[in-house]
């Protein structure tokens, strides 16, 4: 493993003698050297133009290019359910550009949120934006929510017999998960199911123990579809603890789920689409708002985050959006970066490799259960992205496209 | 060696005076030294544990400025409707601690009794050792274990035969999921087994040879011995384990969580989901809303803490009350 420069100035050795907010401009004035080695010779720092950037073409120009830069470990912590899409993309990166090492800890949205407020990580990562509350929380001034990946939620289910997606609507789901249908041959299930044989068999709902991303989207569907769902839980409000844990059993993080789906027969429980693609489940087709029963892939997932188009850390919500061919339990993954990077070194790090993420990065989704992010939401995560400061308040990049 | 025995050997030098004035002077000031770090580690130690006393006391403050005393005992714990309240926790975290001692204890103590007075010596070596490993394992691979190779056991087979049988079945009714508060036990018996064999087999080791010898002389079968002259000497020290044993499984949190199905409702039966006060911890920890949900995880460990004084002093006065009858017994061999 490389050292970790703790003073993290970049370039030559001769900037140690130098004081902070020179070394900063310099780094500034590198960057845009670099940009102009790519046509733009333009060194101011204007907000770019929000539409029209092809999602294609990486937006930091060469920019992204970081064999000059001294080496830097990037620590993160964050939402469980991005880790087969951040483990795949963070090592490719790291193949390109072996000077950014980046290590992440999946260990919750709500780990994310805490850790990025306290300071101890370079970045975060939640399945939902953090609230004001949670925003004023923060120790080290403006929280920056990048949006870096577009998923769903899956209803997987392991039931000797049945090896095709059954059709599930939200009333049917809230019976299941607040205790009311406890059968797989329920009327309520075969009703929805005709020609499908279902058996004699205890249903074991699993749901998740910690709090999750998953569980307040499948909260917000039950909240949106469900009736019953709101009387049962008293609030409809959707929550990131799961808000019947006196019915089934809770595990800890996907993987706790899915390793229960997989080795019980009778069970159904809610995973991350890509912990579900990962062991093979059969997913069930979820109602969606226009009728028809969808079961998640790449298609109806992307579909669905097709309709975000004025997605930002308050308008949120994808679940439950219009269209036949719509998943209806989809949600985009929030990146979570301080905008004030004390040390420009990895603040520009930072920046070059979500950058990459959100563009050459995306090519991975659909391979891993994730669905590349619209065209609109790479404009809004890069325009973000660039709002990043050096501690002196001076942008680290311009718009090097 | 004595002071006397340095002097007189001192004397005898010729440079003898010099050295034992230089002794004297470096003992002096290695006795202060030793006095100071004493004082510094008794201190320190005094520091920590009020520290983190008033730290549990002021951060769980809100949370029973919140539920009031009742948090203790209220029933319903679900944060997600703002309800705060420890008491199936305390019952779950009771419950799989008791179950766990029962299947625990006479294993453990039947394995220290082979070990120290029956195993020969070529098996009672490698079985040592053996059993040191087992508690050398870091409580998260045991639940991963459990998690991994038993959960599904218990599912397909222990839970449906448990409930199949004709007298006891009532105690394991209800669906067999596998995570189950009998599960958690079971793995919290095999995380306290080692500490319980070592501990008392060490106790059996410090009983005199003297007084096996003599019951064997009063005709005493092995038996009698274990049962008549060694378990009564050895008693103090078993009792220690066994507390160390309750200590471990009342806080055991992470293995707990991964095994017990989190499910904070009043139990129906050994075979149902439970929570304990650590799992619900664990699973709740990282929750970011600040103010009272925070502190009623704190709260969480406020209480476990007071059970765990209480069930050990609980523990202490049972032994003491018991030990006067226990020995008068004792004395007499049949």
């Amino acid at each position: 493993m490389r050292a970790f420069r703790i003073d993290g100035r970049p370039g030559a050795p001769g900037f140690f003698a130098l004081p902070r907010g020179v070394a900063g401009s310099l780094a500034l004035l590198a960057i845009t050297a670099v940009a102009a080695g790519c046509g733009s010779t333009s060194a101011t720092t204007t907000k770019p133009a929000t539409t029209g950037t092809p999602a294609s073409a990486n937006l930091l120009g060469a920019a992204y290019d970081t064999s000059t830069q001294s080496p830097v470990t990037l620590n993160g912590a964050g939402a469980n359910s991005i880790e087969p899409f951040f483990e795949t993309v963070f090592y490719q990166y790291n193949q390109k550009n072996p000077n950014t090492t980046v290590n992440y800890s999946p260990a919750g949205s709500s780990v994310g949120v805490t850790d990025i407020q306290q300071g101890t990580v370079a970045f975060g990562d939640s399945e939902i934006p953090m609230t004001a509350s949670q925003l004023a929380a923060a120790t080290g001034g403006t929280v920056l929510q990048i949006p870096v990946d577009l998923g769903g939620v899956a209803i997987s289910y392991n039931v000797p017999g049945v090896t095709k997606s059954i059709d599930l609507d939200g009333p049917t789901l809230a019976g299941i998960f607040d205790g009311s249908i406890t059968n797989w041959d329920d009327p309520a299930i075969a009703a929805l199911n005709p020609g499908v044989t279902l058996p004699n068999l205890a249903i074991k709902a699993v749901h998740r123990a910690d709090s999750s991303g998953p569980g307040y989207d499948l909260d917000q569907y039950l909240i949106d579809t469900a009736p019953a769902w709101v009387t049962a839980i008293g609030t409809s409000t959707p929550s990131r603890t799961w808000p019947e844990a006196s019915v089934g059993i809770g595990e800890q993080l996907n993987t706790g789920v899915a390793t229960y789906i997989s080795q019980t027969s009778g069970s159904i429980g809610f995973v991350e689409y890509g912990y579900a693609l990962q062991n093979g489940f059969v997913n069930a087709a979820v109602k969606n708002s226009a009728g028809s029963f969808v079961a998640p892939t790449e298609a109806s997932i992307a579909a669905a985050g097709a309709k975000a188009t004025s997605l930002s850390p308050t308008d949120f919500n994808v679940v439950n959006e219009a269209g036949s061919g719509t998943y209806p339990i989809a949600n985009f993954s929030w990146t979570l970066v301080y905008q004030k990077q004390t040390d420009t070194n990895t603040g520009i790090a930072l920046g070059k490799l979500f950058d990459w993420v959100i563009t050459s990065g995306q090519e991975d989704a659909a391979s891993l259960g994730y669905a590349p992010l619209p065209s609109n939401v790479v404009t809004l995560a890069h325009n973000t992205i660039l709002e990043l400061e050096s501690s002196t308040g001076t942008p680290l990049f311009s718009n090097g496209a | 060696m004595s002071p006397d025995a340095v002097s007189g050997l001192a004397g005898a030098w010729p440079a003898g005076r010099v050295r034992r004035a230089l002794l004297r002077k470096r003992s002096r000031f290695g006795d202060g030294a030793y006095s100071a770090l004493r004082w510094a580690g008794a201190g320190l130690f005094g520091a920590v544990v009020l520290g983190l006393l008033v730290g549990i006391g002021s951060d769980s403050s809100a949370a029973f400025a919140h539920s009031g005393v009742g948090f203790i005992w209220s029933g319903t714990w679900n944060p997600a409707a703002g309800q705060y309240g420890a008491g199936i926790l305390v019952l779950d975290t009771l419950l799989t601690t008791a179950v766990a001692m029962v299947l625990m204890v006479p294993i453990g103590l039947g394995t220290a009794v082979f070990l120290s007075e029956l195993a020969p010596r070529w098996l009672a070596g490698p079985l040592s050792t053996l059993i040191g490993l087992l508690a050398a394992i870091p409580s998260i691979v045991v639940g991963l274990w459990g998690l991994l190779v038993l959960t599904p056991i218990f599912a397909n087979q222990v839970e449906p035969f448990l409930a199949s049988v004709p007298a006891l079945g009532w105690l394991f009714r209800g669906e067999a999921y596998g995570p189950s508060i009998l599960l958690a036990s079971v793995v919290l018996a095999v995380m306290t087994l080692p500490t319980m064999v070592s501990l008392s087999r060490s106790a059996f080791g410090g009983v005199p040879l003297a007084d096996r010898e003599a019951a064997l002389a009063l005709g005493a079968t092995r038996w009698q011995v274990v049962r008549r002259a060694v378990f009564p000497a050895a008693r103090a020290g078993v009792s220690a384990a066994v507390t160390l044993a309750v200590g471990r499984a009342l806080g055991e949190s992470i293995a707990v969580a991964m095994v017990i199905g989190n499910r904070p409702a009043i139990p129906e039966s050994l075979t149902t989901p439970g929570a304990t006060l650590g799992s619900a911890i664990v699973n709740q920890f990282a929750e970011a809303s600040p103010g009272i949900g925070t502190s009623s995880v704190i709260a969480l460990g406020a209480v476990l803490l007071i059970l765990t004084v209480l069930v050990n002093a609980g523990g202490q006065a049972l032994l003491r009350s018991g030990s006067g009858s226990q020995a008068h017994t004792a004395g007499a061999l049949r």
